[in-house]
């Protein structure tokens, strides 16, 4: 499956679907010139509103990570890909994510970094590795 | 802060309108003074507990409930002097379960409404039953409430109504129904303009696909918003209050004015939430919400 919505998630759907379909192509789910689901599709397979993916659509077109072909539907553009700057963006949206849970646990940013370095090193120790 | 619950839609663009919409059942008042204003396009959901008045003003809406006072509106129809017009606009599930005469077979009954309904689509009706699983050969005295149901749907979607007024589509069907229930109906809104009015205790499974949200309270249409403004009114606030503490509120209005209600208790937000419409909505229902 190439979207997932998270019920708890507070954001607004179309922001998950915009987010989602970075991921799929970080991930390498999703490639230059691949078709995206229609707009039919996905909104029925999310349950959600057509016009909701028509938005995220939107969003994802004015970035350039989309385009449409008339009559044909929306595909990713051609330079698109798991480059610097949609890693950014969605590293983006995770940090945020992070953030705000954080706060809600009365921690600060300083201390949600710190902790995320001692895990990670932890990690390297144990013979994890990361993920680039 | 009433201004900020009822966004101003104007009269123009709804598709479903009522005014004054009153109605009384003995000392009970079941509809009181309802404004619904449904844009044209719009899936609205109209929430409440039960016996808030939301089948009463749906049954106004199709004239099969004459109001007290105020009248109700479909396209720009009024319902008491055209009800066959507006009904004819309109793809209705009731709250009961009663789809047609009982002797009829499925199969029958399908083609009698091919038969009234000029804008039948036969095709995308085969494919409704298909996806709904719907034996044309039994009898509609024998269907099962949750058959009876997927009956319902199949005969206020197949015609293509302008406007879908579902009072608990999902209403007897098992889980995995209700999701492609409401998959067939992201489906339909796709295919066309359509503006839909839904009634329902499961404010979840039908928020992702609302832009729109009534609240019904004893009668009395307490909110009416569309998501974003929901999305920016009514928050949960993180505050810490004057001894230090931290506490949770959940309040609506805009986030200056509440920080000034709360500045004002000596209260100091931390952080501003939004909510799932679910919770908003909820949150709306319970009056827990100062504005």
């Amino acid at each position: 499956m190439l979207v997932t919505l998270d019920p708890r998630d507070e954001r607004p759907l179309y922001l998950q679907i915009v987010e989602q379909v970075r991921r799929a192509l970080v991930v390498g789910s999703l490639r230059a010139e691949d078709p995206l689901p229609s707009v039919r599709e996905l909104a029925a397979e999310l349950v959600v509103n057509p016009r909701t993916v028509l938005q995220a659509y939107r969003a994802l077109e004015e970035e350039g990570v989309v385009y449409v072909r008339r009559g044909q539907g929306t595909f990713v553009a051609p330079a698109v890909g798991g480059d610097d700057a949609g890693r950014r963006a969605l590293a983006r949206g995770v940090a945020e994510r992070a953030l705000l849970d954080a706060r809600r646990n009365g921690l600060g940013a300083a201390e949600l970094v710190a902790m995320i370095r001692e895990l990670a090193a932890g990690e390297d120790d144990d013979g994890g590795r990361d993920a680039r | 802060m009433e201004g900020a619950m009822h966004a101003d839609l104007g009269d123009g663009a709804c598709a479903v309108a009522t005014h004054g919409l009153t109605k009384r059942y003995g000392d009970a008042t079941a509809l009181a003074d309802v404004a619904l204003r449904v844009p044209t396009g719009a899936v609205y959901l109209l929430v409440g507990a039960n016996g808030a008045g939301k089948s009463t003003a749906f049954r106004a809406l199709l004239n099969l409930e004459r109001p007290d006072a105020g009248r109700a509106e479909v396209l720009g129809l009024d319902v008491s002097a055209r009800g066959p017009e507006a009904r004819a606009q309109v793809g209705y599930v009731p709250d009961r379960h009663d789809a047609g005469p009982r002797a009829l077979t499925c199969g029958e009954l399908l083609r009698y409404a091919a038969a009234y309904r000029p804008t039948w689509d036969a095709a995308y009706a085969d494919r409704l039953a298909r996806a709904l699983a719907l034996d044309p050969a039994k009898r509609v005295g024998a269907l099962s409430k949750g058959n009876a149901r997927r009956l319902q749907l199949l005969l206020a979607l197949a015609h293509r109504p302008p406007v879908l007024l579902l009072d608990e589509p999902t209403d007897g069907l098992d889980p995995l129904v209700r999701r492609a229930v409401l998959a067939l109906l992201a489906e339909h809104l796709a295919d066309g303009p359509t503006t839909v009015l839904i009634a329902t205790h499961h404010v979840a499974e039908v928020e992702s696909l609302a832009d729109h949200v009534g609240v019904l309270r004893g009668g009395r249409l307490v909110a009416q918003l569309d998501r974003d403004a929901l999305h920016r009114t009514v928050r949960r606030y993180r505050v810490r209050l004057a001894d230090g503490r931290e506490a949770q509120r959940t309040m609506r209005g805009e986030a200056r004015d509440v920080a000034a209600v709360l500045a004002a208790e000596g209260a100091e937000v931390r952080e501003a939430a939004p909510l799932r419409l679910e919770d908003g909505a909820l949150a709306l229902l319970q009056e827990e919400v100062p504005a």
